[in-house]
């Protein structure tokens, strides 16, 4: 394999609040080599929001944070301020969630292309201007000398989404953060974008962090998928490693619920319980509680992240016995 | 109006090559709102008028002539005259150009303080914001009112100085705008995601937040415009303003009112220009609203709203 672009080493971040620090990632490790899509997958308040946001310093000054981020021989977590803001935008961009609220309405979509690209770019605004039209060609606007002068609010979703593309590859960054691209979206323009996402990553080559907890687009896009489970990554392997071969049973669980369009169930099959809570978290392995495996030992360590094949490994204590209960 | 009709052409065929900037398109909104251009017109002309009637119609405004006291509207005296004989065109004309010039500049000094300080305590918040904000409320609850004739005794016939101390007062009203808009705007995603584009601080404050805030302060100093002159007349009106011999429109109605009975046309006049005044500011400031809201249609007015 090539040489990673990113290497993320034993990250934490905790939120101090009144009540004691809210341990929010817990010793994340992984590598982001060019070119591919790593799908990070979890419940809401997994950690994998604040390990994106955290990538790109844009926490919270309280924020406690310990580990590496190496991006190109330099720890992103140690920049200056003014260092990292020529890295934002430049070697690494990141898609927002819901294009509705990451333009700005008082610009046009085209002017924040070129305010983006001009940020780090010492180019004249026509030339600017003319790579934003060709950009949101890319992305697929129609009519794209039209819109470029067009304001967020005349733009659908689906197409701000699509604007909010242009403006993160407007240079071309080495890795692509996205966070959530299609949650706000209908699913035919889910759909669409994430075919755009896809394109626009390949055709510049780009490594693509893609959070979602969107299990179908995972399986339609990444390459890699990380299972993060309360602060933690749970399973990390490729694609099909998680999807046909999984070895921890909160991969299992949340493959489980998925409804089946195949089968006629009547019911969803839900993880019963509630994530723990991450100021106070159980002893043990904090699936535990929720976990049919669950015996003893799970609750006196926290697994290991254990490797069961290549470039596959998985945090249970009852791993193996995974592997001939497998009935996937 | 070729250059217009030329890039409107253009747009029609989607080969616009310039980016219409946010000022632009407010400004084609803004002159397609039928009542701020009245209101625009209507102050311009009060304005002339006030500068201009005077040339014309040659009375010195504080020469008593006592042929001819007590005149109702003629030719030679326009808006009659008062006891001991003044032109009351020519006082009117002076007082509204007072009244104007404080309105002016403590409504834009207020602005200036109070959109700093405003943006300050929503930017920063924390500390910085919780001691502006005790600031803010302490200023409303003062009477302003009772503070003027506090320091009305300073006053002098330095209209300035008054519209200083107005300043100091009502700043206070577009600094609470000012942070309410920067608290809300700053938490909005796009800001966020300027910083992940690798803005910096002044780049977001300049670029992301100042425009939003633009449009809501606008609306308010227009508000601002209309009390502050209703204010100066009120003062003048009892007797703190403008000192006499000098006049402004509060005052012009102050000495009237004891004649009320026999001349109401010598309160009505100077009454009614401050109304006038004000109706058009306030029309001006609707205008201005509609024109700087960023979520405004922005196709050409193609009609009335």
């Amino acid at each position: 394999m090539t040489e990673p672009v990113l290497v993320v080493e034993g990250l934490n971040v905790g939120f101090p609040s009144k009540a004691g620090v809210v341990q929010a990632v817990s010793d994340v490790s992984f590598e982001l080599h060019a070119g591919e899509v790593l799908a990070v997958v979890g419940e809401s308040g997994s950690g994998k929001s604040v390990t994106a946001l955290t990538l790109m310093r844009l926490h919270a000054k309280s924020t406690r944070i310990s580990g590496r981020a190496v991006f190109e021989g330099r720890d992103l977590l140690t920049l200056s301020d003014r260092d990292m803001r020529s890295v934002r935008g430049n070697d690494i961009a990141m898609i927002f969630q819901d294009p509705m609220t990451a333009l700005n309405p008082v610009f046009s979509v085209g002017s924040q292309i070129i305010e983006a690209i001009r940020t780090h770019r010492d180019v004249s605004k026509q030339a600017a201007r003319a790579r934003a039209i060709e950009l949101l060609d890319l992305v697929g606007v129609p009519e794209p000398r039209r819109r470029v002068d067009q304001f967020p609010h005349e733009y659908s979703g689906g197409m701000r989404q699509r604007a909010m593309i242009a403006m993160a590859i407007a240079n071309e960054p080495k890795v692509l953060i996205a966070d959530e691209p299609t949650t706000a979206l209908d699913v035919t323009v889910q759909a669409q974008v994430m075919e755009v996402l896809r394109d626009v990553q390949e055709a510049t080559g780009s490594a693509m962090l893609l959070i979602t907890h969107d299990l179908g687009l995972v399986a339609g896009t990444a390459d890699r998928v990380q299972v993060m489970y309360a602060s933690r990554l749970v399973e990390t392997g490729g694609v099909d490693d998680i999807f046909y071969g999984s070895r921890n049973p909160y991969t299992r669980a949340l493959l489980d619920s998925i409804p089946d369009l195949v089968s006629d169930t009547d019911r969803l099959v839900p993880i019963p319980g509630n994530p723990p809570s991450l100021l106070n978290p159980p002893s043990g392995c904090p699936f535990r509680p929720r976990c049919s495996l669950a015996s003893d030992t799970c609750a006196v360590s926290v697994p290991d992240l254990m490797t069961v094949g290549e470039g596959h490994a998985t945090r249970c204590h009852h791993a193996d016995r995974l592997v001939t209960e497998g009935a996937l | 109006m070729t250059t217009l009709d030329q890039s409107s052409a253009n747009a029609l065929e989607g080969l616009a090559d310039k980016p219409k900037s946010f000022g632009r398109l407010a400004w084609e909104r803004f002159i397609h709102h039928r009542l701020a251009i009245l209101g625009l017109v209507g102050l311009i002309v009060i304005a002339l008028g006030f500068i201009v009637g005077p040339m014309i119609n040659e009375y010195p405004f504080d020469k008593p002539d006592v042929l001819s006291r007590l005149q109702g509207p003629s030719r030679e005296h326009w808006f009659g005259t008062d006891e001991i004989g003044r032109d009351l065109f020519v006082r009117t004309a002076r007082g509204g150009r007072y009244s104007l010039a404080i309105g002016l500049l403590s409504a834009i000094t207020a602005t200036a303080i109070g959109t700093l300080i405003g943006s300050v305590a929503g930017y920063f918040g924390r500390a910085v914001d919780a001691l502006i904000a005790q600031l803010i409320n302490l200023f409303l609850v003062v009477p302003a009112l009772i503070v003027l004739s506090v320091f009305a005794l300073n006053f002098g016939s330095n209209w300035w100085r008054l519209a200083i101390v107005l300043a100091g007062l009502l700043w206070v009203r577009i600094a609470r705008v000012a942070r309410g808009v920067v608290l809300s705007i700053k938490e909005q995603e796009y800001v966020m995601a300027a910083r992940a584009a690798g803005a910096s601080h002044l780049r977001i404050i300049t670029r992301h937040i100042l425009p939003n805030v633009v449009g809501a302060v606008t609306v308010e100093i227009t508000l601002l415009l209309g009390s502050v002159i209703v204010l100066e007349s009120t003062l003048s009106f009892l007797g703190l303003g403008v000192r006499p011999p000098d006049t402004s429109l509060g005052r012009l109605v102050a000495d009237a009112k004891g004649n009320i009975d026999n001349d109401p046309l010598r309160v009505l006049t100077p009454g009614l220009v401050i109304v006038l005044i004000v109706l058009c500011v306030n029309f001006l400031g609707d205008g201005l609203r509609d024109a700087l809201d960023p979520r405004a249609r922005s196709e050409r007015g193609s009609g009335d709203d």
